[in-house]
Order: C-alpha cells, then structure tokens, then sequence
C-alpha cells in the first residue's frame, strides 16, 4: 500500500512540474505573440537577395532567447507587412510596408488572427538565413532578458500576392 | 423560376464585370534624355542654328545590352505584378513595320491609299499613359564601383512625377555593371510599385488626373467672352459646367483668354453616367453634347491624346 501511495506521488509530482513547464512555456510564447502585434522587435536590411525576397534580420525580445528566436519569423513577416524598414549598409534601400493603410491590421483582424497564429500560413513566406547563427544580446529591460538578431528570408513576393488574392492589399491591376 | 434567376444573375454578372473596369493606363520603359547624351545615343540636328540633341532610341537598343537588360528586369517584375508594360523597342518595331504596310497599301476596286493627315503622320511615335524614366551613372572610386539609379514615374499628359524610386546601391570591388544593375532594378521596384499603387489609389478615390484644352477655329465668328451664349461669357459658363462635371469640383482653370482656355488638374470621374470607363476624350465629348445644345448651337471638333488630354475646337468640325 505504501508503496503504491510513493508511485502516487511522484506521478503527481512529475505531472504537476510537467504542467507548470507547459504553462511557462505557453505563457512565453503568448507574451511572444502579444510583443509582435505591439510592435515590439526590430527590422533591419541585412542585403539585397534574389528578386522577390527580402533578407533582413529581425531583432526579438523574450526571457528566454529560444522563445525570442522562435518569433523571428513571425515578426519579419509581420514587420514586412505593417512596417517596412529604413534603409541602410549593402545597397538597402528603404522598404514601404505592404499594407497600403496604417488601419488594415484593425480591418482585418479576423485575416491575420488566423495568419499570425502559431504554425499558421505566415509559415509558407519566411525562412531563416542558414549563414548566419542568431545573435542573442543580454538586455536589462523590465520584463526581458535576451534580444536576439536572427538572419530571415521573407518571399515578399509571393506574400504580396497571397495578401492580393485574399482581398486584403490591393494590388497595382486592382480596378482595371 | 432557377432558370429566370440563373439568367438575371448572369445579365447581372456581365453588366458588372463589362463595366466595373476602368480605362488601365499603359506604361513604358525609357531610357532618359540625360542617359541617352551621357552615352552617346543621340541625333543632333540644327533648330535655326541652334543644335539641338534628342535621344535616339534605336541606337541605344541595338547597341547597348545593359540598358535591355535594366528594361527587361522591370519589365519581368511589373508583369509579375500583373501590370505588363509596354517594350520600347517591339512599340518601336511595329511602328515601323506599321508604316511600311501603309505605305505599301491600296483598295482592291480603285487603289486608294490610306488616308493620313500631317497630324496622323506626328502622332505616330511610340507613347505610352505613363512613361518609366530610367536613369543610372556608374560611380567609379578607385577599384570600388557603385551604382546610382533612378526610376521617374512620369504621366504623359500631366508632366506630373507621379511615381519614383532612386538610390546608390553598396560599392563593389568584383561585382560586374550588370550584376550590380539587377541589384538596383530589385532593391527599387517594390518602393517604384508601392508609389504607383499611391497614385492609382487616389486616381480611384479622386478620379482621373487630366488636361482639356478649348481652342477656336479662326473661321468661327465667336469668341469665349462672348455673352451671346447664355447669361455670363461663353468661357465662365463652359467653367460652370466642368464644375458640374468634375469630381467634387476640383479643376484648375489655368488660362483663360478670348481665343482658347486651359484647364489642367481636371478630376474626371473614372465612369459615366452609363457605368461606363471614361477618359479625357469621353469627358471632353459631354461637353462638345452640351456645347452643340440649345441656345449655344457651337459646333466643335474634338482631338484626343490618350488617355489623359483631350482638346475640343470650336466653330466647326
């Protein structure tokens, strides 16, 4: 009987550390997702890639730079759509966002709700740069410990499009 | 009663999709004046004794890859974004080809040549609505070379930049001219495009951008500051109507004299009362109609140019 109880316990025990991981984790990646759409990352223009994509590198903020790392993708997709980027070394040149209104995330909210969600279509246009190893920068800012530079290919091109057949931007054909 | 609503759905369905479009401006790919000199492609001739340069086309193309390569490249990404534009040197082909038709051309019964007027013979250049302005300097600094690109969206009959893009791409020491001339075509054309789109959002909001001009034939016995036509001068009743015409109103009367007047910054809607697309022409011919009624019975002759310039002569045809 006593033995049975032990086995018990540590079940439980291992069940309930097992959970406050899930949690945390959760937890980091939903403080992740409510920093991208608050704007909190930064874009920068690392070259001029091949025709239709974008190379930037995105700079993320977490507790914990795996989390940080993990949002890159999202955060350039995001950033490509909403924010554009200055320009800069290697040819940059400033980038206009592909939204055509400060609004559009407001209007729609219910299109990019599903977009940005984890695993969710912005997926299919990023990539990470396979040159370079993500930067992780030790920051003391309330809330954060880690900004973290990760190298991305966006394919603006076929992100534009995919935006244009959804209605969401208009494209330059629309309305002839 | 399916198949009653089926039909009205498709009347309704044509109606939309035949209607809901409006005139789509062509663009075109030039290399720029200052480009052409710079490389030498250009004639000269003597304007009464002043030498004149104007760009020769032909020649740049036939002899100058990279500049076919910069035209081919915005060429590629307009297309790809679903904008295809036209290529100077095919428009440039088939005007040529054109004219030797015409010229080779007569009637089967009596061997009439076709027709062609001094003015037909001016017109027949390659134009396009929007002209792209292309510009590059090769900047040279020890071994490094740079690029300095420019792109001019420019409408053809406003003279209005309604679009652009320009920068200086990184130096290179090994990059070859072409290299770094794709580089330029594909860090400009998203901020080229995204400054079109601008203008075709407000074309949409505010309607078409155009220029309308009134001439007078010298054979015509009126003039615009004749009160004969209504109760104010011919002239003040004709900027009566493009008020009533135009967008919200907005018209800039820009001259105005007893022979002719020029009104530029004209908003015209982009659809008639019809529903159907209009351009300068269409909107001009209103007020040839409204000319042509009673109690003003002017009749006018009306020129176009484009989409965008229309010019209306009055007195006769």
């Amino acid at each position: 009987m006593k033995t049975m109880i032990n086995k018990v316990s540590v079940l439980t025990v291992l069940f309930l550390a097992f959970s406050f991981v899930a949690t945390a984790q959760i937890s980091k990646q939903k403080k992740a997702n409510d920093d991208t759409e608050e704007w909190k990352y930064e874009i920068e223009c690392v070259g001029i890639g091949k025709p239709g994509t974008k190379v930037i590198k995105v700079w993320s903020y977490s507790k914990n730079a795996k989390v940080a790392t993990g949002q890159a993708k999202k955060n350039a997709v995001h950033g490509i759509i909403f924010q554009g980027y200055a320009g800069g070394g290697q040819g940059c040149t400033s980038q206009k966002p592909l939204a055509n209104s400060p609004a559009l995330e407001q209007e729609k909210a219910e299109f990019f709700k599903d977009f940005f969600a984890d695993g969710g279509k912005y997926m299919k246009f990023v990539s990470t740069s396979g040159d370079a190893a993500p930067e992780v920068i030790g920051v003391k800012l309330k809330k954060y410990k880690y900004k973290v530079g990760v190298v991305v290919v966006v394919m603006s091109d076929n992100l534009r499009k995919d935006l244009e057949a959804a209605g969401i931007v208009r494209g330059l054909s629309s309305g002839f | 009663m399916k198949k009653v609503l089926l039909v009205c759905s498709l009347i309704i369905l044509g109606t939309t999709l035949s209607f809901g479009q409006a005139k789509k401006p062509t663009l075109m790919v030039v290399p720029s004046d200052a480009w052409c000199i710079k490389n030498g492609y250009v004639m000269e001739f003597d304007n009464d004794g002043t030498v004149t340069k104007i760009p020769d086309y032909k020649k740049a193309m036939q002899e100058n890859t990279d500049i076919l390569l910069v035209i081919s490249s915005i060429n590629d990404m307009m297309a790809e974004r679903g904008f295809p534009l036209k290529n100077l040197e095919s428009a440039m082909k088939t005007l040529s080809s054109n004219a030797a038709e015409d010229n080779m051309r007569s009637s089967k019964e009596s061997g009439a040549e076709v027709n062609e007027s001094p003015i037909d013979a001016l017109k027949k250049v390659a134009k396009a609505d929007i002209i792209i302005q292309l510009t590059w300097t090769v900047n040279t600094t020890g071994p490094k070379k740079s690029i300095t690109f420019i792109l001019q969206g420019l409408d053809a009959y406003t003279d209005k930049q309604i679009a652009g893009a320009n920068g200086t791409g990184a130096p290179s020491f090994s990059a070859e001219v072409p290299v770094l001339l794709k580089e330029a075509v594909t860090a400009h054309i998203d901020n080229f495009s995204a400054s079109l789109q601008s203008h075709f959002d407000d074309m949409f909001a505010n309607g078409r951008e155009v220029i309308i001009r009134i001439q007078t034939w010298d054979s015509w016995d009126g003039d615009l500051e004749s009160e004969d036509y209504g109760d104010d001068e011919l002239g003040i009743l004709i900027e009566d109507w493009m008020a009533a015409n135009t967008v919200k109103g907005r018209f800039s009367t820009t001259d105005m004299t007893e022979s002719m007047a020029l009104f530029e910054q004209v908003r015209i809607p982009l659809f008639d009362e019809k529903g159907r697309a209009q351009d300068a022409r269409r909107f001009a011919s209103g007020l040839r109609k409204w000319l042509k009624e009673d109690p003003r019975l002017i009749e006018s002759k009306l020129v176009m140019k484009g989409l965008g310039r229309a010019t209306l002569i009055l007195g006769e045809k």
